[in-house]
């Protein structure tokens, strides 16, 4: 009886070996992983799910000399191959993403590492964008340079879209082709029922555009930067005003204001309200206007007397601008 | 002596005692999850012979209890050995027979399942295509000749033999390496923090980092992070000090005779001889609420060598079964954008199958025989 229990016992001791059995090293021959390969299809994190997405929005542009065009894929609505010398070669791609696609930090990130960059902090990516301008308005424009790799790729976010122009390939020809892929930007025109075109304005000689961001339709600098001007916009009444207002103070470490205080603090004329608060360290000027369905802030925020200077010019400009 | 060994192991007594101890080990092991996390107590209480004690401030190891392994095996001996000493042959005991069986079966092949069944995953997102799956719980030190045109040659080293410190020598590779620091967990900073040191490499981008060792994380959403610091040793000399750590998402390059290598320290990969391709990802739910009805991902299958192409639909309980694996939907990325695939290989993952219709049959027999014999008395009765 015992002879019987021993044999699977021992059958079972042996399988028990045979699974320890292994010096911890393993050799594969396996294919090159191919970050190309990755690309065609890409999204950037944190989109939201386009496999229902609407129709493509409607587009046109000049193609630069020297760019080939392809047809649009599944996500893109351009498409362009760019050929250098020695064989090297580069992808343009123009990819429109619902909602806000991410934010800058993560996209950029993504792209360094797929040209085997370390990531960047958000204050080294303040300092590494370049503000270009997309059918006429600031975009971000993200510069990541690899030792055989390069990702050139501009952000605008228009409305509900998250637009990306992206050029991808061999660093040396992506170089070159830097300037042709920015006036390539300045050509596009959005057209079509999709197309969303903002407001038209004429901005003060002195002001400076700088990226946006994504909760930001335009920003605008002054005096080196002492004082901006932000223009957002939101559908509806925007929260409404008084909860605007008590955000703003918030912002100059001031106390909320409420009824009759609040109602005398706002002033409107020609459709335009505006409001102005003073800080310890800042003060603010407020304008909002009120389109069919939604609503236009303009701040001007920064320094006291930058503020004081500009505000005569800030008025001007939110007064002239064309809806 | 031996009969005395027999009668212990043959006796329901000890059937009754494993089972008993078996039912304190499950509760045990269940709240040293708690403390211990998930993966060692499953190592500690299941996957060993004993349960270990070590009084504070000692460098003892007691045996305190039995651990699952031992259980296991005494239950499957006196099962075994019960059955021979009492089995009488004769058709009334056909159904015992089958569920005995049965029931040794369950257990062999729970047993099979533990030694021989890996579980790995596999994260894909929109688009991605891969032909490897990763263990996310186990390290490896991979060392690729990237210099090929199509094909890289990738030597594995796995994590316990860093932690053995030594020379690691392979046919395949031209250097030795040698491990001088190995942390199975730690922190890697960019600057100076409390109990961290410098790290003083020679080559790659690890010199001027600050590191720590940790102890294991016991966390069950959380996993141990380690890093190392290499000599790679030619034999005109040393090539240079390089830092490894699960915490470098890009590799180091490493120049030798012509050849390019890249280090990383990274999840432990299990190749597959086909790709998967994430196509999309759908997150369902219920209309108007926010509870989920359905995940499911949708790949596309290429097996080069077979001219395999075709899609598949994975979704809850309904995974894909391919060369001896099964992909079950695991997880899904925050956006909706990716998908976690449970990739486990299993040979044994028929025995509970089997085992359940060996149990069935054998109380189906026994009950028939039993309402044969009964009907048979009343009809002569």
């Amino acid at each position: 009886m015992l002879r019987s229990c021993i044999k699977p016992i021992g059958l079972l001791s042996l399988l028990l070996a045979s699974g320890c059995q292994d010096n911890g090293v393993k050799v594969y021959r396996v294919p090159k992983e191919s970050p190309a390969a990755m690309t065609q299809a890409e999204l950037p994190a944190g989109h939201p799910d386009i496999s229902d997405a609407a129709a493509k929005p409607q587009l046109t542009w000049k193609v630069p000399a020297g760019w080939t065009e392809l047809p649009p894929g599944e996500i893109r609505v351009a498409s362009f191959k760019v050929a250098g010398n020695d064989g090297q070669q580069a992808d343009v791609s123009v990819t429109p993403l619902p909602g806000v696609a991410g934010d800058d930090l993560s996209n950029v990130n993504r792209w360094r590492g797929q040209v085997g960059q370390p990531p960047v902090t958000e204050e080294e990516l303040k300092a590494a964008v370049q503000a270009v301008a997309v059918a006429g308005q600031p975009a971000a424009l993200y510069d990541q340079a690899g030792e055989t790799m390069r990702i050139l790729a501009a952000i605008q976010r228009r409305e509900n879209t998250a637009w990306f122009f992206k050029m991808t390939g061999d660093t040396d020809l992506v170089d070159g082709q830097k300037p042709v892929f920015i006036e390539f930007l300045q050509s596009v025109q959005f057209g079509g029922d999709t197309a969303v075109s903002g407001p038209k304005w004429d901005v003060p000689a002195d002001w400076t555009e700088a990226p946006a961001g994504q909760f930001l339709f335009a920003k605008f600098t002054m005096a080196g930067g002492q004082a901006a001007v932000n223009v957002s916009t939101s559908p509806g009444d925007g929260g409404g005003l008084a909860a605007n207002v008590n955000r703003w103070r918030k912002q100059l470490g001031l106390g909320e204001l409420t009824g009759d205080e609040l109602a005398k603090s706002v002033a409107t004329s020609d459709g335009v309200t505006v409001v102005e608060m003073a800080g310890e360290h800042a003060s603010l000027v407020a304008a909002v206007v009120t389109q069919p369905g939604k609503v236009w802030f303009y701040k001007l925020m920064g320094d006291a007397p930058v503020v004081a200077a500009q505000k005569d010019a800030f008025m001007k400009f939110v007064r002239e601008v064309k809806y | 002596m031996l009969d005395r060994l027999v009668s212990v192991f043959t006796s329901l007594r000890l059937t009754v005692v494993l089972l008993a101890l078996g039912l304190v080990l499950v509760f045990w092991g269940t709240l040293a999850q708690v403390n211990l996390g998930l993966y060692r107590a499953q190592n500690d209480f299941f996957r060993s012979f004993f349960i270990y004690w070590t009084p504070a401030g000692s460098g003892l190891h007691l045996p305190i209890f039995p651990g699952g392994y031992l259980v296991g095996s005494l239950l499957l001996i006196n099962l075994f050995a019960a059955h021979f000493r009492y089995y009488q042959p004769g058709k009334k005991k056909y159904g015992i027979v089958l569920i005995h069986f049965g029931v040794m079966l369950l257990l062999v092949g729970q047993l099979l399942t533990d030694v021989l069944s890996t579980e790995s995953s596999l994260h894909l997102r929109h688009g991605e295509t891969k032909n490897y799956s990763e263990m996310s719980s186990h390290f490896e030190l991979a060392v690729v000749d990237t210099t090929a045109p199509g094909t890289d040659t990738v030597v594995a080293i796995r994590a316990r033999r860093l932690e053995a410190s030594g020379d690691i020598r392979h046919a395949e590779l031209p250097f030795t390496i040698r491990v001088l620091t190995y942390f199975p967990n730690s922190s890697l900073t960019k600057e100076s923090q409390p109990g961290h040191m410098q790290i003083a490499t020679t080559a790659g981008f690890g010199a001027g980092l600050w590191w720590r060792a940790w102890p294991h994380e016991t966390e069950t959403d959380k996993r141990d992070m380690p890093s190392g610091i290499l000599e790679v040793l030619a034999p005109q000399g040393s090539l240079g000090t390089y830092l490894i750590s699960a915490f470098l998402t890009r590799p180091q390059q490493l120049t030798h005779k012509g050849r390019t290598y890249e280090l990383t320290l990274r999840p432990e990969r299990i190749y597959k001889a086909f790709t998967l391709h994430l196509i999309e990802f759908r997150h369902d739910k219920y209309p108007g609420t926010e509870i989920p009805k359905n995940f499911s991902s949708r790949v596309r299958l290429q097996r080069p060598a077979t001219g395999e192409d075709r899609e598949v639909l994975i979704y809850m309980n309904n995974p894909l079964r391919y060369d001896g694996e099964t992909y079950y939907q695991a997880s899904f990325d925050t956006d909706n954008q990716g998908t976690v695939l449970q990739v486990v290989r299993n040979p044994s993952w028929l025995t509970p199958y089997f085992s359940c219709v060996l149990v069935g049959a054998g109380l189906l027999v026994q009950f028939l025989t039993h309402l044969a014999g009964f009907a048979a008395k009343r009809k002569v009765s």
